[in-house]
């Protein structure tokens, strides 16, 4: 069985740089290259009760990684984030809004490790041998 | 447009249980299908993560379907049901990608074994896969039945099942991609 691969840094990107326009920077291509995960900012086009509902649960989620030394940044830009971001008592993490491939990578790159990444449950010498129960 | 709806670790695999991540962040066997073949991306919120937590154990279907964590996946499904009907009602085709053998997010594959619980030790090799849905994945069926929504084509992400195989699980993903009404 193959250990727990995470690389504990989560992205929250926005809509156009996950689903960039024709030309449009991909910033997914960037992150998944860098090994960063992402959790996705609602598009500009949603009504505004409902985007700021999806950010309510975006913001929910990062609550919990942030309880466990995740390393945080923001790609482009979200009306509301740093509203919904307060509400669970997180300030907005270090931003860009990338001009280039090379300078998101760069900005990526340059993060120090989290926290997170010198602490786990997992045993780096002793993998879980029972591997069966179901997982998502 | 077509518009895939997929399952969070596809795209966050820190979400994941421990032991779970099968990379360091971006799933991309799917998520290099559904860009090559120009499906826009919607990533769903992780049902486990906000209820159980990072540090939660393995489980399986039984030990997850409680009142309370219905009661989540319905508060959750009602957002991701508001934006499928935004998209259906530009006409625009949908699918929905889920985590095989999940107990929220699986589509077609499940984990059960009723007799789980208690101290978390379980006799290695016991097979708890079976057919059905995930929590999440029936709750949001559910909401989506209530608003006279077409449930989407599924399909899964196949890693956690014995015998995955990318090679098979990128063809049944374009299978399903490629099946437009």
């Amino acid at each position: 069985m193959k250990p727990d691969e995470r690389s504990f840094r989560i992205a929250l990107v926005a809509d156009r740089y996950l689903n960039p326009p024709a030309g449009g920077l991909d910033g997914l291509a960037v992150l998944a290259e860098a090994g960063w995960g992402v959790l996705q900012l609602p598009t500009g086009d949603y009504p505004a009760e409902l985007a700021a509902r999806i950010l309510a649960e975006v913001a929910e989620q990062l609550e919990e990684f942030s309880r466990h030394g995740y390393d945080f940044v923001v790609v482009g830009e979200c009306d509301g984030l740093p509203g919904a971001l307060a509400a669970v008592g997180l300030a907005v993490p270090d931003q860009i809004t990338p001009s280039s491939t090379a300078d998101l990578l760069d900005f990526l790159t340059a993060r120090p490790a989290p926290p997170a990444s010198s602490w786990s449950w997992l045993p780096a010498d002793d993998p879980a041998e029972d591997a069966t129960a179901g997982r998502e | 447009m077509a518009v895939a709806f997929v399952a969070h670790c596809l795209l966050n695999q820190n979400s994941k249980v421990g032991d779970g991540a099968h990379c360091s962040g971006v799933y991309s066997p799917i998520v290099d299908v559904l860009r090559r073949k120009g499906w826009r991306i919607e990533q769903m919120p992780c049902p486990e993560l906000g209820f159980t937590g990072l540090n939660r154990f393995w489980a399986v279907r039984e030990q997850l379907d409680t009142a309370g964590y219905r009661r989540h996946c319905q508060r959750l499904a009602a957002t991701v049901a508001d934006v499928i009907g935004l998209r259906a009602g530009q006409g625009e085709d949908i699918v929905l990608i889920g985590v095989e053998g999940s107990p929220s997010m699986g589509v077609r594959i499940t984990s059960s074994d009723p007799s789980r619980g208690g101290r978390p030790e379980w006799p290695e090799g016991v097979g708890e896969h079976t057919a059905g849905e995930g929590v999440f994945v029936e709750e949001l069926r559910l909401e989506l039945e209530r608003r006279g929504l077409a449930y989407p084509r599924v399909a899964g992400e196949t890693h956690a099942l014995a015998g995955h195989d990318e090679e098979t699980q990128r063809e049944q993903l374009e299978a399903v991609l490629d099946n437009s009404p």
